[in-house]
C-alpha cells in the first residue's frame, strides 16, 4: 500500500507549527518551535525536521499548505489559507461536532463559528495586546513567575482581584499596585485570566456560540485559562490535546481534501514551486 | 481657461498623484478656488459664480502631528489629518472653504480651521440631519442664505439661468460616472475598485467641465480596453466611509476580489441621483442634498414619528437601495468599512448587517485606522471573508 502525505505549516506570529499527516489523517509528525525573527526567514528549516522525524523527503509530500501570520514567507508552501479557515478544520478534528471555538494566539484572539468543519463566520481581536497570550507574558514577567506556573497559582487563588482588562500597560501598572498593596500573586494571577477571559467572551458573542465551546491555541494550555474562560461562557470548554496543533493540522486536511477532490475529478493538483530555502521577501504585497 | 489636456487614465494616474497641480493653475488665472468638506455643500452654486470647487481630502501618508493640539486623537482620523494639512498650510492656495454640519467632528473642525486657519471665505450650513417636512424647510433656508453669502463675497449675482447652467453640467457629470458605474457590472469587471477610486478623486479636484471631458475620455478608453481587469471570485459591494487613497482597496483587490459596486464617499455616493430641476432651484437642490445623499450622517426612514415601526420594513426603507445595487452588479458579498472612531457609520453597521444577512449576502466588517500601512490583519480577516464565500 502507499501512503500519500500532508504538511500544514502555521506560522504564528509566536510559535511555528508543522504537522505531516498520512491519508488515513494519522499525524506523522509533529514540530513547535518558537517563530522569532530568524524563525520567519527559516520556516524550511522547521519543515526539514518535520520532514526528518517523519523519515519522509519533501518529494513525498501531495501537498502543503501554509496559514497563519508568516504565511506568505512559506516559499515551499503550494497554498496559503488564513488561519481563520485552518483552525475551523482543525477543531472539526479533534471535535467533530464543534460549532464555536475560541484561539487565543501570541498576538490575537478569534472567534470562529464552525459547521462540519467548514467556517461560517469569525470575529478576530484588534490590533491590542490585552485579551492574548502577550499579555500574559507581559505580566508573567512582571510578576516575576513562568507561564507555566500561571494555571497552578490561580487554582490556588481564594480572593481574585479584579484586573481592568483593557490595556496591557495599564494592567501591569495595576498589578504593581496590588502588589505594593500586599494582594497575593494567586489572586492576582486568577483576575488576569478573568480579565482575559471576559475580555475575549465579549467579543465572541457577537457570534452565536453553542456549547460545548472548543478553546485553542497556546494560550489553551494554560489550565487556569480553561477555567477562566468556561466561567465567563457559563459552559463548558473543551480542549484539544494540542490545542497549539488545530492551525497546522487543518491546513494539512484541507491540502488532503484538495488532493482527494481533484483525483476523484480526474485532474491533477498543481505544487508550487517548493523552493526550500531562506525566504527573501518579505513584502506582502500579492498574497 | 487654458484647457487640461486629456489622455484619459494616464491624465487621471497623474492628478491623482498631485491632485492640487491643476486647481493651483487655474488659480494663477485669476479663478477663485474653494475648498468644500464633505459631500453636503451645494458645489452647484459656486460653479455658477465661475469659482472651482475642491474637495477637501486627507492624506493617509501624513503622520497627523499639528492636528492633535487641537482635536483629540479618540475623534475621526480623516477629519484630524484634514485639519492637520491646513494647519501645515498644505490648502493655502483656497480662497474659502464651506463645510456642513456632517457630524459633531466635522462641525468643530469647521470651527477650529476658522479660529486657527483663516482661509478668506469661510460658510458653515448647518445642514438637518433628518429628511422630513420641517427638515427640507431649515435645507432650503439654509441654501438660500449661503447663495446670500457667496453673493456679498463676490459681488455677482447667482442668476437662475446660471445656476440652472451649473446644475445641467454637474448632473453631466453624475450621468458620466453612472456610465462608468454600467461599466463594473462586467464580469469581470472593465474597470477595477481601485482604478474607480483615483477617477472619482479626480473629478472632486477639477473644475465640473474639465472633469466631464476627462470622465469621457477615461469611458471610452476602458470601453475599448484590450485586456479587462482579471476575473475573480468574489464580486464585492463596498459601502462605507471616507477612503480617499488606495492601498485598503488594492489590499483587498490584490486577493481574489474584485469590488464591483460602492456606497462610498468618494465613489458612487455623489453621483446616483441628479439633482431635480425644480421651477425653483434652490429647492432642487435643498432635496437633494438633504434626501437623495445616503450618507448614515442623515437618518433617513420615512415613517420618522411612527409610534411603532418595524424592523424590517425600516431596513428596507433604509438599505433598500444597496439591495438594488446588489441585484444590478450581481454581487456575492458585501465589506462594511469605516475609519476608526466613525461613529456615524459604526452605529449604522448592526442594521446593514441585519438587511444584507436578511437578503442572503455575507458582510465583513472592517475598521482602518485612515494609514497606508498595517493592514496584514485586516488582509487576514479580509481573506478568510472571501474563503466562506468562495
Amino acid at each position: 500500500m502507499i501512503f500519500i502525505f500532508f504538511a500544514g505549516i502555521d506560522l504564528g506570529s509566536t510559535m511555528t507549527k508543522v504537522v505531516i499527516l498520512d491519508d488515513t489523517e494519522h499525524i506523522c509528525a509533529t514540530v513547535v518551535e518558537h517563530t522569532g525573527a530568524e524563525h520567519r526567514k527559516l520556516a524550511y528549516k522547521v519543515m526539514e525536521e518535520a520532514l526528518g522525524k517523519a523519515k519522509l523527503s519533501l518529494d513525498d509530500i501531495a501537498y502543503i499548505i501554509a496559514t497563519g501570520y508568516g504565511r506568505i514567507n512559506v516559499p515551499f508552501a503550494d497554498k496559503q489559507l488564513t488561519e481563520l479557515t485552518c483552525h475551523a478544520r482543525g477543531v472539526n478534528y479533534f471535535f467533530p461536532g464543534a460549532c464555536t471555538a475560541v484561539d487565543i494566539g501570541g498576538q490575537d484572539a478569534k472567534g470562529l463559528m464552525i459547521q462540519n468543519g467548514k467556517l461560517l463566520d469569525f470575529v478576530m481581536s484588534d490590533k491590542c495586546a490585552a485579551g492574548t497570550g502577550r499579555f500574559l507574558e507581559v505580566i508573567a514577567a512582571a510578576l516575576g513567575i513562568t507561564m507555566d506556573d500561571l494555571g497552578a497559582l490561580s487554582a490556588a487563588s481564594k480572593n481574585r482581584v479584579p484586573i481592568s482588562s483593557t490595556c496591557t500597560i495599564f494592567a501591569q501598572q495595576e498589578v504593581v499596585n496590588h502588589l505594593s498593596k500586599g494582594v497575593s500573586v494567586e489572586d492576582i494571577v486568577a483576575g488576569l485570566h478573568d480579565a482575559i477571559a471576559s475580555r475575549v467572551v465579549r467579543m465572541v458573542r457577537r457570534l452565536k456560540v453553542e456549547p460545548e465551546v472548543v478553546f485553542t491555541g497556546g494560550v489553551a494550555k494554560n489550565s487556569g485559562m480553561v477555567r477562566a474562560l468556561a466561567d465567563n461562557l457559563g459552559c463548558p470548554v473543551l480542549v484539544p490535546s494540542e490545542p497549539l496543533l488545530s492551525g497546522a493540522i487543518g491546513a494539512a486536511i484541507t491540502g488532503k481534501e484538495m488532493v482527494m477532490k481533484a483525483q476523484a475529478e480526474g485532474r491533477k493538483l498543481e505544487t508550487g514551486m517548493r523552493k526550500m530555502g531562506e525566504t527573501t521577501f518579505f513584502q506582502q504585497d500579492k498574497v | 481657461m487654458n484647457t487640461l489636456s486629456v489622455k484619459g487614465m494616464d491624465t487621471v494616474k497623474e492628478l491623482y498623484k498631485n491632485r492640487s497641480q491643476r486647481v493651483i493653475q487655474l488659480k494663477k488665472e485669476g479663478y477663485p478656488i474653494f475648498g468644500y468638506l464633505c459631500l453636503y455643500p451645494p458645489i452647484e452654486m459656486l460653479t455658477a459664480l465661475d469659482i472651482v470647487p475642491y474637495r477637501i481630502l486627507g492624506d493617509m501618508k501624513e503622520p497627523i502631528t499639528k492636528a492633535d493640539t487641537y482635536l483629540p486623537t479618540v475623534v475621526c482620523p480623516f477629519l484630524r489629518s484634514v485639519l492637520d494639512l491646513g494647519l501645515k498650510a498644505k490648502y493655502e492656495f483656497l480662497d474659502g472653504i464651506v463645510t456642513a454640519h456632517i457630524c459633531d467632528v466635522g462641525s468643530s473642525m469647521s470651527s477650529i480651521w476658522n479660529y486657527a486657519i483663516k482661509t478668506p471665505f469661510s460658510y458653515h450650513l448647518d445642514t438637518p440631519h433628518t429628511t422630513h417636512e420641517t427638515a427640507l424647510e431649515q435645507a432650503k433656508g439654509q441654501m438660500q442664505s449661503f447663495k446670500k453669502a457667496l453673493e456679498k463675497y463676490t459681488g455677482k449675482k447667482i442668476t437662475n439661468q446660471s445656476l440652472k447652467k451649473a446644475i445641467t453640467l454637474h448632473n453631466q457629470q453624475r450621468m458620466l460616472v453612472r456610465r462608468l458605474y454600467e461599466l463594473k457590472k462586467h464580469d469581470p469587471p472593465l474597470v477595477t475598485g481601485v482604478e474607480t477610486l483615483m477617477i472619482i478623486k479626480v473629478l472632486q479636484s477639477l473644475p465640473v467641465n474639465e472633469g466631464n471631458t476627462l470622465l469621457t475620455a477615461v469611458i471610452q478608453e476602458i470601453e475599448e480596453r484590450a485586456i479587462p481587469p482579471e476575473k475573480k471570485s468574489a464580486r464585492l459591494l463596498v459601502w462605507g466611509s471616507i477612503i480617499d487613497s488606495t492601498p485598503l482597496l488594492d489590499m483587498i483587490e490584490g486577493l481574489d476580489a474584485n469590488i464591483v459596486i460602492d456606497d462610498t464617499c468618494v465613489g458612487s455616493r455623489a453621483f446616483f441621483q441628479d439633482v431635480p430641476l425644480t421651477p425653483n432651484l434652490i429647492d432642487g437642490l435643498a432635496k437633494h442634498y438633504l434626501a437623495d445623499i445616503k450618507c448614515p450622517r442623515t437618518f433617513n426612514a420615512r415613517d420618522y414619528y411612527a409610534k411603532s415601526r418595524q424592523w424590517g420594513t425600516e431596513l428596507q426603507e433604509r438599505f433598500g437601495y444597496l439591495g438594488d445595487y446588489a441585484k444590478k452588479w450581481n454581487i456575492n458579498g458585501v465589506v462594511l468599512e469605516s475609519v476608526r472612531y466613525c461613529d456615524t457609520h459604526g452605529y449604522e453597521v448592526p442594521g446593514i448587517k441585519d438587511y444584507f444577512s436578511e437578503i442572503g449576502l455575507p458582510t465583513i466588517y472592517l475598521e482602518h485606522d485612515y494609514t497606508e500601512g498595517a493592514l496584514a490583519q485586516l488582509r487576514t480577516r479580509m481573506q478568510g471573508f472571501l474563503e466562506i464565500i468562495n
